[in-house]
């Protein structure tokens, strides 16, 4: 009798800690969302969902729950930690970027938005081409931006300087930019940031109108093998161009709080995001004007552009629901609301030609730089889909820093550069690529 | 002359000790500007609520906290009574098979947790506990340097005493409720504390196995307010503040009890 | 269209994995065998194996389970959506030991934990050594020295990252230098240094400050009537007494600098250009953020290994000390 009491205390102890559970995602009715939205962009994306629970979740009996997972690269790691190992916690949509395409085209719990039966022929041309893969398009584009040079206009016109069109003309004006006081302390840098993947999909993407960082399009018709940037000279001809520009002695080579630093007046450029436009703007706070132009070409034969970041909704459920859910944000209103109060371009081509979104253009006139420079852009110039993105990120960096900073041989840098690619394609290859 | 060196390095260590807090309470009443100064500053250009309104609005905030707190609880206290339990059956009971059983368990300290991140989150996972407290507590309950700790203390517990109560009529159960743990109370509370501790602290454990905010604790919620990527860095240190404050109250005012429950565990 | 051929397909209903991965219910299948156990085992002995159970439950499933699934795992090549693909004998060891990112988060934990144990162990034998006489006023300086134990890693990490924001942070307004803190590699070093010290301060200084105070009084007022110097008392009385606690201090900071990497998550994330990647937190991104799994349980094998090691020669040293 004892012996039984106390087993069953012992266990009710243990167990009733397990009946404490937050429920399962995928009740009907419910649509749950991963997202990376942040900041700004965050509070843009909480409302377009309260929205659509107000509204069109209402009237169909469907809740979405939208939930805020980290980084964009955080989602990943979630959605491919929840796979596999308990795939009934993945959510019914994942908002990830880039980086995600070459796991998703692999995973066999991704649902297409053929097979979902969505129409996407409104959706703008290189936000498509950027998620196409040997299976079809990959998932639905939602908030597409582009790489973006931002400036301080009001420093460039008291210089009357124009922002720079290729890497050699920022060269020639980043000494005019930069500032030093009198002890010789670099109180104001021409430049801020050490470019990675996303930066050299760019800068190695629009040399000679088209080129590509790994084989088979950038990964984009199958698992790439292959690394292009080297033989290619792509990779070489950028650092040429990027360390005479470094050698002014005007670069900061930082890589966090970039948008700080520029928000302070301490750089007078900076790379980043279209999709960053109004967190920068509010950070600015009207202390000088934002300008934004296109992206310095590598050189003058660099002419492709640049190429179609930010995200999309990947879906891992095939309910009605979650085909309402995805119609509706990438309807027209939505997609409006989303592009004025973020900086994302609109995705749905029916937008650009309404009176509204022209006339916010014109208004903010920041925010149609971007969908100017990818209008003028290759869409074939795609994001490259590689293994271990996180850790060839920083590569690049280091072998860019390693060129800038420790007068690194350049041809030396990029052998390493290629070597590391190439081992993460074979390691990625090596576990994947028997698996169909 | 020694006691005054001695001094002023006691001073300038607490100063260092105590900088961060210092900064962090000054910088949560930091209007948004004074981040982006171009000289850091360290008190506010002028005193800014901004942070406070900003945190205490946060739609979760409190919840995390919530979730700290329960999640901590109940391993602290499911810590504690695993070991009570598992103390008194290696000190007071005699079985078949005692010295292969308790070797076993106290191998488990070669094993850091950290090392089997991936396998017990699958662990978890496939057991449907992801998003659970109980997902968040499980693999952090037993451990044996606090059954190591307890057994320590109950072996010095009088054998006299256990055989009265048996004598009596008393179960097992009544004789650690009523005798062994309150006779071996310190060892407890500081295995009690030291959990609590711990639990409150982790991070990249709950990372891993919470999905939805409502069920996140502070660690991981603190650094996904969002308020950073805003740059409303006032708001993400009144939130510090707002999550420190009650500890640093309890601390001083429970330092004694809390030091020696630390200071209790190894020696 | 490639659809799953496996069964982890999110068409199968919930049930099905209940029922086939549900641990829970096979915890209880064990317990249930437990108790209907043959009749002729004592009753009392029975007792003890179920006061033993949740201990050994936990044990199992949280700790030896994971051991063998790692240790198995890293002899095979496993897909990553965790199929096995064939076996890899030593294979995992050998393109691991080859991997240069491994091989220097190697470096990166050795160059944090040389300087952490240093340091740690200077500053907090310094404060609790300076503290350890009880008179008006150390009661403040514990009070001050025990407060970093309120803030919790992730509070102190963006604590830091505030203090340590680029060359115009606060920092470098105290000390004078230029210096983009997290953006150098040896700065953002010796910020995660920094703020590892703060992480252990508290716990060790209790920890020495209790084992001073706990020598016996009458010792050192007999030594004092001696006309030994306080100095004197000190290095060769106390310190001597507070040694085996020194080696437990150490002994707690080696492992904690050896296994560290949710300070490096939350503080630098690995950069700046992966110079603060430690072994735990390359770990982690392979594990979970590249679905490496090879890498994942190599490293997990190679890292029980290797803290069983540190594990039993700090237990010989004290068997034999």
């Amino acid at each position: 009798m004892k012996i039984g009491k106390t087993l069953a205390a012992v266990l009710a102890m243990l167990l009733s800690a397990a009946l404490i559970h937050a429920g399962g995602s995928s009740e009907t009715g419910t649509v749950t969302i991963w997202h990376s939205n942040s900041g700004a962009v965050g509070n843009a994306f909480e409302e377009i969902i309260d929205e659509f629970n107000r509204t069109i979740g209402k009237e169909n009996g469907i809740t979405v729950e939208s939930i805020y997972q980290g980084a964009a690269n955080d989602v990943l790691t979630k959605v491919k930690a929840t796979a596999n190992a308990d795939i009934s916690s993945l959510p019914d949509i994942a908002q990830l970027d880039a980086t995600a395409a070459l796991d998703m085209m692999n995973s066999d719990y991704l649902i297409l938005p053929d097979e979902l039966g969505l129409d996407t022929s409104m959706i703008m041309p290189s936000a498509i081409e950027s998620l196409m893969s040997e299976r079809g398009l990959l998932a639905l584009p939602f908030n597409a931006s582009s790489l973006l040079f931002y400036y301080n206009r009001t420093l460039f016109d008291s210089l009357s300087l124009a922002p720079p069109e290729t890497l050699d003309d920022f060269t020639a004006i980043a000494p005019l930019l930069g500032e030093k006081d009198s002890s010789g302390r670099i109180t104001r840098y021409a430049f801020a940031g050490v470019p990675a993947t996303y930066e050299l999909c760019a800068f190695i993407g629009a040399q000679n109108g088209l080129s590509y960082l790994v084989d088979e399009e950038n990964g984009h018709l199958g698992t790439p093998r292959r690394v292009l940037f080297g033989e290619e000279g792509t990779f070489r001809n950028f650092l040429v161009h990027w360390k005479a520009l470094c050698d002014t002695g005007y670069v900061s080579n930082i890589t966090n709080d970039i948008s700080t630093e520029f928000a302070a007046g301490r750089t007078a450029t900076m790379l980043a995001s279209s999709s960053n436009l109004s967190t920068v703007m509010s950070k600015v706070g009207g202390r000088f004007e934002v300008g934004t132009a296109f992206v310095p070409k590598t050189d003058s034969a660099a002419t492709g552009g640049v190429n179609i970041g930010g995200g999309a909704m990947f879906a891992f459920s095939e309910r009605e629901d979650v085909k309402t859910v995805l119609g509706y944000l990438v309807s027209e209103e939505v997609q409006l609301e989303w592009a004025e109060k973020t900086g994302y371009m609109p995705v749905n081509t029916g937008l650009y030609d309404s009176p509204e979104y022209i006339a916010f253009l014109d208004s903010h006139p920041q925010f149609a730089v971007a969908m100017a420079q990818t209008e003028a852009s290759n869409p074939k110039v795609t994001g490259a889909w590689l293994p271990s993105a996180y850790q060839l990120y920083y590569s690049f960096q280091t072998e860019i820093r390693n060129v800038t900073e420790k007068g690194k041989d350049i041809d030396e840098a990029v052998a390493d550069m290629e070597a590391a690619v190439q081992k993460a394609l074979d390691d990625y290859a090596a576990q994947n690529l028997n698996q169909h | 002359m020694a006691r005054i060196i001695r001094t002023i390095i006691i001073a300038l260590l607490a100063a260092i000790m105590l900088f961060p807090l210092l900064y962090a309470f000054s910088a949560s009443f930091f209007p948004p500007e004074d981040f982006t100064a171009s000289e850091a500053r360290f008190l506010p250009s002028h005193i800014s609520f901004r942070g406070y309104a900003l945190a205490l609005g946060h739609r979760y905030f409190g919840r995390y906290m919530l979730n700290s707190f329960i999640t901590a609880l109940m391993s602290a206290t499911l810590r504690t009574a695993v070991s009570v339990l598992a103390a008194f059956a290696f000190t007071h009971l005699s079985f078949r098979g005692k010295r292969i059983i308790l070797t076993a368990l106290l191998a488990t300290l070669f094993i850091p947790p950290d090392a089997m991140l991936y396998e017990n989150y699958t662990a978890i996972a496939r057991m449907g506990l992801l998003d659970s407290y109980a997902g968040i507590v499980l693999p952090s309950i037993f451990s044996a340097s606090a059954m190591l700790l307890t057994m320590g203390s109950y072996a010095a517990a009088d054998r006299d005493i256990y055989d009265a109560a048996r004598m009596d009529g008393t179960g097992d159960l009544g004789y650690i409720a009523r005798m062994l743990v309150p006779l071996a109370a310190p060892v407890s509370i500081t295995v009690f504390i030291q959990a609590f501790i711990s639990s409150f602290n982790s991070y990249l454990w709950p990372l891993l196995v919470t999905v939805r905010p409502r069920m996140r604790t502070i660690q991981i919620g603190i650094a996904m307010l969002g308020f950073a990527e805003e740059g409303e860095y006032g708001a993400q240190f009144a939130a510090i503040i707002i999550m420190t404050a009650p500890f640093l109250l309890l601390l001083l005012a429970a330092r004694r009890l809390i030091m020696k429950a630390i200071s209790g565990g190894i020696s | 269209m490639k659809r799953g051929n496996e069964a982890t397909n999110s068409h199968f209903p919930k049930a099905y994995y209940y029922l086939q991965r549900n641990y829970t219910l096979q915890c209880l299948k064990i317990a249930f065998i437990m108790v209907t156990l043959p009749s002729d085992m004592d009753r009392r002995e029975l007792k003890a194996y179920a006061f033993l159970l949740p201990s050994i439950l936990l044990a199992a499933v949280f700790a030896f389970y994971p051991l063998a699934r790692s240790i198995i795992g890293s002899f095979l090549t496993v897909s990553q959506s965790g199929r096995i693909l064939g076996i890899a004998g030593l294979g995992n060891y050998i393109s691991l030991l080859h991997d240069p990112a491994f091989i220097s988060s190697i470096g990166n934990t050795v160059a944090f934990t040389i300087p952490f144990l240093l340091l740690n162990t200077s500053i907090t034998l310094l404060a609790a050594a300076l503290t350890r006489k009880e008179t008006r006023g150390t009661s403040i300086a514990e009070s001050i020295f025990i407060a970093p134990l309120a803030f919790s890693l992730s509070a102190l990490a963006l604590i830091f990252r505030g203090i340590f924001r680029g060359s115009v942070s606060i920092a470098s307004r105290i000390t004078g230098l230029d210096i983009a803190w997290l953006e150098e590699p040896v700065s953002a070093m010796a910020v995660l240094v920094l703020m590892g010290v703060f992480l252990d301060f508290a716990l060790d200084y209790i920890l020495l400050l209790s084992s001073f105070r706990s020598i016996d009084r009458s010792i050192l007022e007999a030594a004092e009537i001696d006309g030994a110097s306080g100095s004197r008392i000190f290095l060769s009385i106390e310190l001597p007494a507070a040694a085996s606690m020194l080696h437990t201090t150490i002994f707690i900071a080696l492992k904690d600098a050896v296994l560290i990497s949710a300070p490096v998550m939350v503080l630098t994330g690995g950069g700046p250009f992966r110079s603060t990647e430690t072994v735990m937190y390359y770990y982690y991104l392979e594990a979970f953020r590249s679905g490496n799994r090879a890498v994942g349980t190599t490293i997990a094998t190679l890292m029980v290994l290797s803290s069983a090691v540190i594990m039993s020669l700090v237990m010989r040293r004290r068997r034999n000390g």
